[in-house]
């Protein structure tokens, strides 16, 4: 199809992928139309000529407002975990409703779970729960969106892994994390990390809008490199002045660690409370409205976000402040920077290039001068 | 003891819940008599919560019968048919910056407030924090000896719950980060250095008009000569936050997280020290740079005096606005610029200095 005479509708516009999408259509000449949750977060995307749509995932009737004649759309849309399956299906719907003649669903990897098994490397190793709400509640949307695909809605799901660039909190809280030692690797940093350059991801969207022969199926996304997490670690570490100091550390000292606290810091509702409320971590999150009233709702979310923003979160909220721990004693990952980052299994993307006629244009070195000078700019470096 | 003043708050969005509320219910001059709000039912709630005493309208055509003067913080795109409505009918008005979304329409209510001889006064809050007059003596007195440059940044992921979503609509904004923002900082420096005689404009707008992040070069021909400023602006990732002034004896700087004081860093015998300033004036002893701003627009219609800020001075700093607009340049965003199907290049034009 020829998408680009067709208005696009972008969710989760204001979020990293999302903004980078509207973006490139922007730059492809393509009308788009963004829809915009929190008003306030639409800073990045502002700037470009594109038509900001108010409405809620959760409430159909404010998408269809939204959609307007749209023929296309990149869900990139998220929100809180319990909210997913609901919010991919009011989207689907109207975009049914609408006539819409391309539906892409951004969906990810971690429906493996966040260390996903042995044998997941391809699209069809078989699906199970992983007791994780992220992971499960984005595996049932993509049950959610083949169902509309059955009924005539053409779709494409993507899966990327860690999608990564400029504006990806991957690299922002990481550098963070450097600077106040809060990184270690994880036996020596061999962990599978899928990095997905957010243009990769874009490129696949594309594609899935242009070659008819992705209907219906999904497809893992990534740069199609065997970059590790001490690989992505380092890389960081190099743009540094001076380059910072971590440390190594087995999976058995995290372990002794972890039996002498009482697991992961934010369980208490002290510390829930004490997180919800900071201000840092409403910047973080750019997402809460923050009433008191809204605190708990808040907190119930917190629990069902993508692990690597609760990661992010336990490194800044939990692991920090109350481990309190002496100086000069070693710095000890969390459950989820070590799940995440104790994976082996590198995603293939072959079913990507034979169907959808992928190639990853940008390497991880060239993603990384990229993100390099995106942090010279924002002031990161 | 003269009669209280007056006075509406025309809006209840997020700066009048923050600021004009607290300021204006501890002001023993001023006396509220409403607020007005199209939102009636958020007007008031606003009245409920706060326990005020005054009446909730829609439209301040009702209530400027029975006011002195209004405080105007409507969106943007409104400033100028409502500031003229309330000084038609003989009000006073302190109106949120910017003024207004031109220099012409800023200058029209400027010209019209002189002739009806009313007190027109321009929410420019920022010279109502001690460090402002305070960086002003020390300019004046010599203490950074002769002024080299400056740097002035200013940054954050934005969010700002505007009640409206104003902010990103360029017909009720009337621009991004530069008008929003950069108003307060170009009304600084232009009143610490002097007028701008040069600059260089960059900012990252794609074309909707409402830029993100701002890099602005200037130069200030002022009474201590020529001076170069480097001022920075970021709705999307922070900055440093803080002025630094670089004189040839010494540096001074001032903070946003602490817009009372003004650091002195010198070296003194080959050792760095800082030294930090306070201001000892009983008018600046007390209350929120908004109570102070309130408290000089009571002080100027008692004594039909001029405000601190008064018309003219946003009609300069508009004027700058728009000459930056009208010569930017696109700030280069090689990261962005790798989309297969990007037909333009997203890179900067030339570099100019406009005059």
């Amino acid at each position: 199809m020829n998408w680009r005479n067709e208005t696009v509708f972008v969710t989760g516009a204001t979020g990293f992928i999302g903004g980078r999408v509207c973006e490139r259509m922007v730059q492809a000449g393509v009308k788009v139309r963004a829809l915009v949750h929190g008003m306030h977060r639409a800073a990045r995307i502002a700037r470009l000529p594109v038509e900001l749509c108010p409405g809620d995932l959760l409430e159909r009737e404010s998408l269809r407002e939204a959609l307007g004649g749209a023929k296309v759309v990149i869900h990139c849309g998220v929100g809180p975990a319990s909210s997913i399956v609901r919010g991919t299906e009011n989207m689907l719907a109207v975009a049914h409703a609408a006539g819409v003649n391309r539906f892409i669903h951004v969906s990810t990897a971690a429906i493996y779970g966040i260390t996903p098994p042995p044998g997941s490397e391809s699209e069809d190793a078989p699906l199970r729960r992983t007791g994780d709400a992220y992971c499960d509640n984005k595996a049932a949307a993509e049950k959610v969106v083949l169902n509309y695909g059955k009924r005539g809605l053409p779709v494409v799901i993507l899966r990327p892994s860690i999608v990564w660039g400029p504006y990806s909190a991957w690299s922002t809280r990481l550098m963070d994390d450097l600077r106040e030692g809060r990184v270690a690797f994880i036996e020596g940093g061999p962990g599978a990390c899928n990095t997905t350059y957010v243009d990769n991801l874009i490129d696949a969207m594309v594609l899935g809008l242009e070659n008819d022969g992705a209907l219906n199926q999904a497809f893992f996304i990534t740069d199609g490199e065997r970059v590790s997490w001490g690989d992505f670690i380092r890389a960081h570490m190099a743009l540094m002045e001076p380059m910072p100091e971590v440390v190594e550390i087995s999976r058995a000292e995290i372990a002794a660690s972890r039996g002498k606290s009482s697991g992961l810091l934010l369980g208490s509702v002290k510390a829930a409370a004490r997180v919800a409320r900071s201000k840092e971590f409403r910047q973080m999150l750019l997402q809460i409205p923050l009433t008191e009233a809204a605190m708990k709702k808040a907190w119930n979310w917190v629990g069902g976000m993508p692990p690597e923003k609760r990661e992010r979160l336990r490194a800044r909220f939990g692991v920090r402040r109350a481990a309190a721990k002496p100086a000069n004693a070693k710095f000890i990952p969390d459950a989820v920077t070590e799940a995440t980052q104790s994976a082996t299994v590198f995603f293939s993307i072959e079913k990507a290039r034979k169907v959808l006629g992928y190639e990853p244009r940008v390497r991880f070195s060239e993603g990384m001068k990229l993100v390099e000078q995106w942090l010279r700019y924002a002031a990161y470096l | 003891m003269t009669e209280p003043i007056r006075l509406a708050i025309l809006g209840c969005g997020a700066i009048t819940r923050s600021e004009h509320i607290p300021a204006v219910s501890t002001h023993p001059g001023v006396q509220l008599a409403a607020l007005v709000d199209t939102d009636l039912p958020r007007a008031n709630a606003l009245i409920r919560n706060r326990g005020l005493n005054c009446r909730a309208v829609a439209d301040y055509r009702e209530v400027l019968g029975e006011v002195d003067a209004v405080v105007n913080a409507l969106p943007n795109h409104l400033h100028l048919s409502s500031n003229m409505d309330c000084l038609r009918a003989g009000r006073h008005v302190l109106c949120e910056k910017p003024l207004a979304i031109t220099a012409a329409e800023a200058r029209s209510c400027t010209e019209f407030a002189e002739e009806k001889k009313l007190v027109l006064a321009v929410g420019m809050n920022r010279r109502f924090a001690a460090s402002h007059p305070l960086l002003k003596l020390v300019i004046e007195e010599g203490l950074l000896g002769s002024i080299q440059n400056y740097d002035f940044q200013y940054g954050g992921a934005f969010d700002w719950r505007s009640a409206s979503g104003f902010y990103f609509d360029r017909a009720k904004a009337g621009g991004g980060a530069l008008l929003d923002f950069g108003v307060h900082m170009l009304d600084s420096v232009i009143d610490w250095f002097g007028p701008v005689s040069a600059f260089d404009y960059q900012d990252d707008d794609w074309g909707s008009g409402i830029e993100a992040n701002v890099f602005l070069d200037l130069k200030h021909a002022g009474r201590f000569g020529e001076i170069t400023g480097h001022l920075q602006i970021s709705r999307t990732f922070g900055l440093k936050n803080r002025l630094l002034v670089r004189g040839v004896a010494a540096s001074a700087e001032i903070t946003v997280r602490d817009p009372e004081v003004v650091v002195i860093h010198r070296v003194i015998g080959g050792v760095p020290v800082s030294q930090t300033l306070t201001l000892q004036l009983e008018k600046f002893s007390g209350g929120s740079p908004y109570w102070r701003q309130l408290d000089n627009f009571v002080q100027s219609i008692a004594n039909r005096g001029k405000p601190e800020v008064d018309g003219w001075q946003a009609v300069r700093v508009l004027e700058l606005v728009e000459s930056c607009y009208a010569h930017k340049r696109r700030i280069a965003e090689p990261w962005a610029g790798s989309g297969a199907e990007s037909e333009t290049s997203s890179g900067s034009g030339h570099s100019e200095t406009r005059t």
